[in-house]
């Protein structure tokens, strides 16, 4: 029985490592797709390009077998049996978004939009802003499980970017339909700048949820 | 040993095995329910602790059910114990939430009315006035825990999963003490009222330890509270889960202790002692109702968290069933032991 419950304190000890590796993910998915995206604007599809690109392929591949070993080990060893669905919940989340910056980057390496110089500005404003919010999310997805009280900080400031990247992608998307562009260009440009915005809204939801699941987790 | 008087004691085996499938429930109920922790070893620790309580502590409250009325006639102990557990019965039928500890009281009560022996007021005040108390430092004990342990785990910022691991062995371990606390002071609900008639000779288990006969007497009944948690405290957890409150292991970790420190608080016999002697206002030692102690601790949580989240439907039922159960007890009594004496021709009490 001593042998069973220092295993269950062993695998406990396991599990908060993967759940802390799940957001370093995050974090470092929005480092390099910020780098991806710099690299992208300066050089196209480069050689640099392919490389950071697969590191984001990699994290988000990494990212989907720990979800799924948390997952197993959530029900394997019956913890948090109360709070199991919401922890489920935020790591499928931080999943998706690891997921949206893969997509996102696999977009611009396949269709290589040309990004006029006069908006890369503004795009990077953009890039820089989502990536900011992940990150916050990240962090503010991490106090859930130690440090809930700080929760709210954070999550202030996700609210705070996500606003921020809505009105830079709004004034872009403006640029760029009132520019001179074809249309075929005008739309690829849009869909793209949009898919990135929506990186900001999905951390939004994972936010929405985390104060749920904060206000749940308070005794 | 007369064989007649098992079936006397029958009786107070069967509220013995009820209190054990009911109020096992206050214990560890939220912990089973909310799948913290599972059932049969929780209950086997329970079975064991309660047993363990009753044998080494219930002698303070089982001397202040004494006190209140030495029903000196084994047929009398039977009937005042079987009309508490069909008053507990029938209330529960009802749908009220029941104190064993209430109806006991009313029943013996009954049967000082019946043999026209006087209630001492004193000591019955002192009972009525703990059933006020009881909850109320349950409550009182339940913020101060709750407001502690709030900044502790503030201070501490554990991981959500050691949390996790630390709630649940702390679960098993006020488990142990609260199932303690109600075998020391639930056990004279359950075989007080036969003390007085007691024909057991002292066990010897081994060379180390001697149980006196009203020790003897507090195992077997504890052993029925104890099959009563290990065969059918499932079937009520299950059905009446956290119907007063949701409650999260937290909570319900807080909960069962405040139960448990109320419980040991009414039936220490050093901790009264020590009070008096430092001329400090003492509790008296009564057996208690771990349901009320339970709802006090529930009702402390909640008026704590603002108010939020309490049934207040089922606070008017139970409070309900405060008043029904004494008085029903003692009506049943009185009615059965005129059947018995006159019927049945037994004698139900000892003149003198």
């Amino acid at each position: 029985m001593f042998n069973i419950k220092l295993s269950v304190f062993s695998a406990t000890r396991e599990l908060e490592q993967k759940i802390d590796a799940m957001h370093d993910k995050i974090i470092e998915c929005s480092m390099y797709f910020k780098e991806a995206i710099d690299t992208f604007l300066k050089e196209k599809r480069s050689q640099n390009y392919r490389r950071i690109s697969k590191k984001i392929k990699n994290i988000e591949r990494q990212a989907d077998d720990l979800r799924r070993e948390i997952e197993s080990s959530l029900y394997i060893h019956n913890l948090i049996p109360d709070l199991r669905a919401d922890v489920l919940q935020m790591i499928e989340n931080i999943d998706k978004v690891i997921n949206e910056f893969d997509e996102v980057a696999h977009k611009f390496y396949i269709e290589q939009p040309d990004i006029p110089v006069q908006y890369q500005a503004k795009f990077k404003k953009l890039i820089g802003e989502v990536s900011e919010c992940a990150e916050n999310m990240a962090i503010s997805s991490r106090a859930f499980f130690r440090d809930f009280a700080t929760v709210r900080d954070y999550a202030k400031k996700v609210y705070f970017l996500e606003h921020e990247s809505d009105k830079t992608w709004a004034s872009l998307k403006q640029d760029v339909f009132d520019s001179d562009m074809e249309l075929a260009h005008k739309i690829q440009l849009n869909t793209l700048i949009g898919d990135v915005a929506d990186i900001a809204d999905r951390a939004e939801d994972c936010i929405d949820a985390v104060l749920i699941f904060t206000i749940k987790r308070d005794i | 040993m007369d064989l007649s008087y098992l079936f006397y004691l029958s009786s107070g085996l069967f509220l013995g095995w009820s209190l054990g499938a009911n109020d096992a429930a206050n214990i560890f109920g939220t912990a089973v329910g909310s799948r913290m922790v599972k059932f049969t070893p929780i209950a086997v620790i329970a079975a064991v602790f309660v047993v363990l309580g009753a044998v080494f502590g219930g002698a303070g409250a089982s001397e202040t059910l004494g006190s209140l009325g030495a029903v000196n006639a084994l047929a009398g102990s039977f009937m005042v114990a079987l009309s508490a557990a069909l008053a507990v019965y029938l209330v529960l039928r009802m749908g009220v939430t029941v104190s064993t500890s209430q109806a006991i009281v009313g029943a013996i009560v009954g049967w000082n009315f019946y043999a026209g022996k006087p209630t001492d007021l004193g000591v019955l005040s002192e009972i009525v006035a703990t059933w006020g108390f009881c909850p109320l430092i349950s409550g009182v004990t339940a913020i101060i825990l709750y407001l502690g342990l709030k900044k502790l785990l503030k201070c501490m910022n554990l991981h959500l999963l050691t949390q996790d691991q630390l709630t649940r062995c702390s679960l098993i371990i006020t488990a142990a003490v609260g199932a303690y606390a109600l075998g020391a002071n639930n056990i004279a609900n359950v075989v007080g009222v036969f003390v007085e008639s007691c024909p057991f000779k002292p066990l010897k288990i081994g060379s180390l330890l001697t149980l006196n006969p009203e020790q003897v007497l507090f195992l077997l009944g504890s052993l029925a509270v104890g099959v009563g948690i290990l065969t059918y405290s499932k079937k009520v957890i299950m059905t009446i889960g956290n119907n007063l409150m949701k409650m999260s292991p937290m909570i319900a970790l807080i909960v069962v202790l405040s139960q448990a420190i109320v419980l040991l608080l009414f039936s220490s016999v050093s901790l009264h002692d020590f009070l008096e002697k430092n001329s400090l206002p003492a509790l008296p030692l009564v057996p208690v109702s771990s349901t009320q102690a339970v709802i006090g601790a529930i009702l402390g949580i909640g008026l704590v968290k603002g108010g939020r989240g309490i049934n207040w439907n089922i606070v008017r039922k139970i409070v309900c069933g405060w008043v029904m159960a004494p008085i029903v007890a003692l009506s049943l009594c009185f009615i059965c032991l005129f059947f018995l004496e006159n019927v049945f021709n037994m004698t139900v009490y000892l003149p003198g």
